[in-house]
């Protein structure tokens, strides 16, 4: 299906025998996105449109779930940094496959980072109905707390789970095998398990039903009325939890490609098309050019390192 | 049952001149049905594109159109080819491809038109009966729940494997052994995947069902030469559509039991319609006072799988509808394009997004209606397909077998598979294997096997007492033993051993 598209683009495109001259020519370029319909996949189609405009060729999303994200994550590593292909990467969820030990074929360090266009906090959310009301009830249950997550070591908000409730001493097990925020959040819901932590974002609307409360937020100040934020209780080191959509491309893009791809995508945060869908559906921006997005994202990387071996531990014996 | 809804949905439909896009929505699922391979999530997904300039409620009755059309579809192929066109076709193949043989093909196309029509008709009522109470039939399904849900189709395959239980046993067991290659949803450990990043994400349900139906099937037909239906065989005229479309009124019972079948199945998530159109036909075939005329020519093995069809494609927008979350691959795209259009679907979607919500409810009735009628009409033309010559046939049907296996994700890999196995299905024709049992077994492993772990690790491992204090999962358990124990009581009845 897509697959058509880019060979009737590409096909479209070959026809006037074009000489390689400025970026971008004629040709499409792929947008890869990790995953499938959800989250990402929104960031993506929501600026693509503005991205073509601006940049004045045309602009293609293309769908590569699989694997966690490793495949996509592959495909936008192996590619030409001829400015053609660029993808949106999960941060941190992509450094966790090699901190925890995986055998990986792609090396973070060396991206073309473009620009960061999101960060979610996460909340700590428990059914409406629970007796739960703070971090400390649901660390002193008399059993472990039970935390829905997803296997395969990629979910970014498990891992803020395991880094949680380790360093706070609390008796936890993850069950795993729900598929998605979603599929996890329901889990809550059914009284599957007690806890889940996800994208406040992704949090508030449920919250509104009535049918999940948030003990608490990993950020630094409260964006929720009434909910304390985790730098309250007194752990600010876990303020930096939170799940980052960024842009990156192949290592090597040169820089005025990178820039100018950067300054485009800024941009198309900026517009009032984007806002509005940003407030209309709890998905926040948070536009960070190309270095500050370099730095942000060493940063992220050094952080999840620190826990690098308690996550090797844990995750082994999950 | 909220029926003014429904009015204003109605009206809307009538006032916004948008109605024609129902009506393109059913072209479209009608071709994706009727080609092995694609089927209703490839179009929507080739349609997320198409839908961003237009509005909402359009962009729901394009989706709803095409996704209530390409079941009847894929019906058709099952019929006339012996090749389910969407995986839910699959368990059609078994009776209605015996009709076509016979010269019934008409009948087989009448009755499959009415039953999904129907079929439609009641899934939408169910829905709005139930939809009240969405929320309450969710929390129902818990893990362990899940976990009993596929024990009992599992057991339900051996029970339908009538006369072959071992062979039956045999292709499940080959299933479920591919149902387990790839990450391990639980731990994230990968199993049997070698260094191929492509079996990652385990082995893919579409290409396999293609290959082993599509492909088997034209590799029978090119050994055996000639045409599917002798040209000279005059029975094939028409005659039979009308007695095809009063014999679902005859078996109505069917089409009511194929119907609730498909919208429970249909309303939890991750099981689908490959599951709800099997489980129809397999609890048809083992109540029948005559269960050995099934597989040969029993309309009611197109009635019972046709209907469960068509009414699990409402049932299945529950979880969408009650809170905002896909309880099928199907229900994904049509959240997504909701999210594409600014809407974030979530549990008051219901009350936001009325209007979308509904539209699309509408369209996916309508489109069950619709395509039929299309159907009904083409089906003398379609009867012909039966007497192109298997030279020319099989050519083409392999060709674009091919190419929308490798259109559904660009991925040679999917390809690849099919061609496997598409040999593996003719070697299992050929010796007499049950291709079924063997694609419920690969559709329900991982589900199964999920569940179970995650009901291991709730209730730290005290299974037993964990489903003791669960309602739903004791009426499942049970439901379990007297599927086991329904052949020996039928033996018992008719005084007769089962084979």
């Amino acid at each position: 299906m897509k697959l058509l598209t880019h060979f009737l683009l590409i096909l479209i495109a070959l026809l006037p025998a074009a000489a390689q001259a400025e970026w971008p020519d004629d040709k499409p370029i792929k947008f890869i996105i990790p995953f499938g319909p959800g989250g990402f996949d929104a960031y993506v189609r929501i600026v693509s449109p503005g991205l073509e405009k601006i940049l004045g060729a045309v602009v293609v999303p293309e769908n590569m779930p699989g694997a966690g994200g490793r495949i996509a994550a592959n495909a936008v590593y192996r590619a030409r940094p001829d400015g053609y292909t660029i993808g949106i990467w999960n941060m941190p969820g992509m450094t966790l496959p090699a901190i925890v030990g995986e055998r990986v074929r792609f090396d973070l360090k060396r991206l073309t980072w473009i620009a960061q266009l999101g960060v979610d906090g996460y909340g700590l959310a428990v059914k409406a109905t629970s007796p739960l009301t703070t971090l400390d009830d649901l660390c002193n249950l008399g059993r472990q707390a039970t935390f829905s997550a997803q296997g395969g070591l990629t979910e970014t908000a498990s891992i803020a789970a395991v880094i949680t409730m380790v360093k706070l001493g609390c008796p936890y097990k993850l069950v795993t095998g729900y598929q998605g925020s979603s599929q996890g959040t329901l889990a809550v819901m059914r009284g599957d398990v007690d806890a889940r932590i996800n994208p406040i974002g992704s949090l508030i609307p449920y919250v509104d039903s009535g049918d999940v409360r948030l003990l608490l937020t990993f950020e630094k100040e409260r964006s929720m009325p009434g909910v304390p934020t985790i730098a309250e209780l007194g752990h600010s080191e876990f303020i930096n939890f939170g799940l980052r959509r960024v842009v990156a491309g192949p290592p090597g893009m040169p820089e005025s490609i990178r820039d100018r791809f950067s300054a485009a995508l800024i941009e198309v945060t900026q517009s009032e098309a984007a806002q509005e869908w940003s407030r209309n559906t709890n998905n926040p921006f948070s536009p960070l050019d190309s270095e500050q997005t370099a730095t942000a994202m060493q940063d992220v990387m050094r952080f999840y390192e620190e826990y690098g071996e308690l996550l090797r531990r844990e995750l082994k014996g999950n | 049952m909220d029926f003014s809804l429904i009015n204003d949905a109605l009206a809307e439909l009538v006032a916004s001149g948008h109605s024609h896009y129902i009506f393109f929505g059913v072209l479209v699922g009608l071709t994706f049905g009727v080609v092995p391979g694609l089927g209703g999530t490839t179009a929507l997904a080739l349609l997320i594109p198409v839908t961003y300039a237009m509005d909402p409620v359009a962009a729901m009755y394009l989706a709803g159109g095409c996704m209530g059309a390409t079941s009847f579809g894929g019906s058709l192929t099952a019929i006339l080819l012996n090749t389910p066109g969407t995986p839910p076709n699959a368990a059609t193949t078994y009776d209605g491809y015996p009709l076509t043989l016979q010269g019934k093909a008409g009948l087989a196309i009448g009755a499959s038109a009415t039953a999904s029509a129907l079929g439609g008709l009641i899934g939408l009522i169910s829905l709005l009966l139930v939809i009240p109470l969405a929320r309450n039939i969710i929390y129902l399904f818990g893990p362990p729940e899940f976990f009993l849900l596929t024990i009992l189709c599992l057991t339900a395959i051996a029970v339908a494997t009538r006369g072959k239980l071992l062979r039956g046993l045999v292709a499940a067991g080959f299933g479920l052994m591919l149902a387990f290659v790839g990450m391990d949803s639980v731990s994230g450990e990968l199993r049997f995947a070698g260094e191929i990043d492509y079996l990652w994400d385990g082995i893919p349900l579409v290409p396999v069902l293609t290959g082993m139906f599509a492909i088997a099937q034209m590799l029978v037909l090119a050994l055996q030469g000639g045409s599917i239906v002798s040209a000279s065989d005059r029975v094939t005229r028409l005659s039979g559509v009308a007695d095809g479309i009063a014999s679902v009124f005859r078996h109505w019972t069917h089409l009511l039991r194929g119907s609730a079948i498909g919208t429970v199945i249909g309303a939890i998530p991750g099981l689908g319609g490959v599951v709800a159109s099997f489980f129809a036909y397999s609890s048809a075939a083992q109540t029948s006072r005559e269960p050995e005329s099934f597989g040969k020519g029993n309309i009611i093995g197109v009635i019972a799988p046709e209907s469960a069809n068509n009414a699990k494609d409402g049932a299945s927008l529950l979880p969408a509808v009650a809170f905002g979350i896909p309880g099928s691959a199907e229900s994904a795209l049509l959240l997504s394009i909701l999210i594409l259009h600014g809407i974030e679907p979530g549990p008051s979607i219901l009350i936001e997004n009325q209007r979308e919500i509904y539209g699309l409810i509408l369209a996916i009735t309508f489109s069950a209606v619709g395509a039929s009628l299309i159907g009904l009409i083409g089906a003398r033309w379609l009867m012909m397909i039966t007497r192109v010559k298997v030279s020319v046939l099989v050519p083409v049907v392999i060709c674009l077998t091919f190419t929308a296996v490798y259109v559904l994700d660009g991925k040679l890999g999917d390809v690849i598979i099919c061609a496997m196995m598409g040999m593996i299905g003719y070697l299992m024709i050929r010796f007499d294997y049950p291709r079924l049992t063997f694609i419920i077994a690969l559709v329900l492993g991982t589900t199964m096997e999920q569940a179970f772990h995650q009901s291991v690790n709730i209730s730290n491992g005290n299974m037993t007492g964990y489903i003791a204090g669960r309602p739903t999962a004791i009426v499942l358990f049970v439901l379990v033993i007297l599927t086991l124990l329904l052949p020996a009581a039928r033996s018992f009845r008719t005084g007769k051993p089962e084979k």
